[in-house]
């Protein structure tokens, strides 16, 4: 530093003795700490600790026919949306099965629409639901964060379609 | 077990926190400095209870906090050094009448807050008149005038 031989910053000892070198660190620690703080609540809007541009997410499977959106990250008590979009006939009953980590991670808050009838499969849930005109069918799940850490869900449809994802959440 | 460590994390991040923002921060309680407080009262709590308003969280909560204080204070009875990093030290800001200029930079305050704490304590109205002005540990500042 340029104005590290400053003779304001050399110590003194009367009438209070002074350890400057101590208190150049303090400043130092101060000023990269505000730093810190800046990215960090840069980072915030940014999405990294749930709800932004960095966590929201998209997965399709490779036909087409299922479709998830989800948040990459998640914190514990707070709840969120995980929706299942799938292509089948249309009036006909669609069958998605959930698996993996979910369960675990996560209270499974509200189902909607309400699914026509619901098994377990394994350590997950099969989920039977019926689906428009069209033969699309849509499935808003509210999640709330039970665990912390990586969860990671497959969700697979019955024609075999499938969505890996991987979700994060922090204490 | 939660309790002890939900405890323990805000101490210490709010511990972080605070030695960011500085002694200054907090030394000279403004209105809006205790409405600030207050804020963050409120969002700590949710943290340091989670979902459970029991009695006996509440309790350990507590215990949890006060135990910190005083382990950490028993540390710096111990050791002078880590008195010293979670203290720090007083500084001196204007010397023989004359202000020490890279000081009062660093410490983020100026002419303005010396003149003020001159006043109030002193009723002294020049920078002239002070012999020192030291920074205190707590973030006041102490005016030493002339004889």
């Amino acid at each position: 530093m340029a104005q590290s031989d400053h003779s304001d910053l050399h110590s003194r000892h009367y009438p209070v003795d002074e350890d400057m070198a101590l208190q150049r660190r303090v400043w130092r620690f101060e000023r990269v700490g505000w730093y810190t703080l800046v990215l960090l609540i840069g980072l915030t809007l940014a999405g990294l600790f749930s709800r932004g541009p960095l966590s929201n997410a998209e997965r399709h499977s490779a036909d087409g026919q299922l479709r998830v959106e989800y948040q990459r990250f998640m914190r514990n008590g707070a709840s969120d949306a995980l929706i299942i979009h799938l292509q089948g006939k249309p009036g006909e009953p669609i069958e998605v099965a959930i698996n993996g980590q979910l369960l675990q991670g996560f209270n499974v808050e509200m189902l909607q629409p309400q699914p026509l009838k619901a098994s377990t499969a394994g350590e997950g849930v099969r989920l039977w639901l019926l689906s428009d005109t069209d033969g699309r069918a849509a499935l808003h799940v509210t999640l709330r964060s039970d665990g912390v850490g990586r969860f990671a869900t497959r969700v697979t449809s019955a024609s075999g379609a499938s969505v890996q994802l991987s979700q994060f959440i922090y204490p | 077990m939660d309790s002890v460590l939900r405890a323990a994390a805000i101490y210490l991040v709010l511990m972080v926190l605070f030695k960011i923002a500085g002694r200054r921060s907090l030394a000279e309680l403004t209105t809006f400095d205790l409405v600030l407080l207050m804020v963050i009262g409120e969002a700590t709590q949710q943290a340091l209870l989670g979902d459970d308003f029991s009695l006996t969280n509440a309790l350990l909560v507590i215990a949890t906090l006060i135990t910190i204080d005083i382990g950490l204070s028993l540390l710096k009875q111990r050791s002078r050094w880590f008195s010293r990093v979670l203290d720090g030290g007083p500084t001196i800001v204007v010397e023989q009448g004359q202000l020490l200029h890279e000081r009062l930079k660093r410490a983020r305050l100026d002419e303005g807050d010396i003149l003020e704490a001159a006043r109030s304590a002193q009723g002294i109205v020049e920078i002239s008149q002070i012999k020192f002005a030291i920074l205190e540990r707590n973030g006041k500042l102490s005016v030493i005038p002339y004889e």
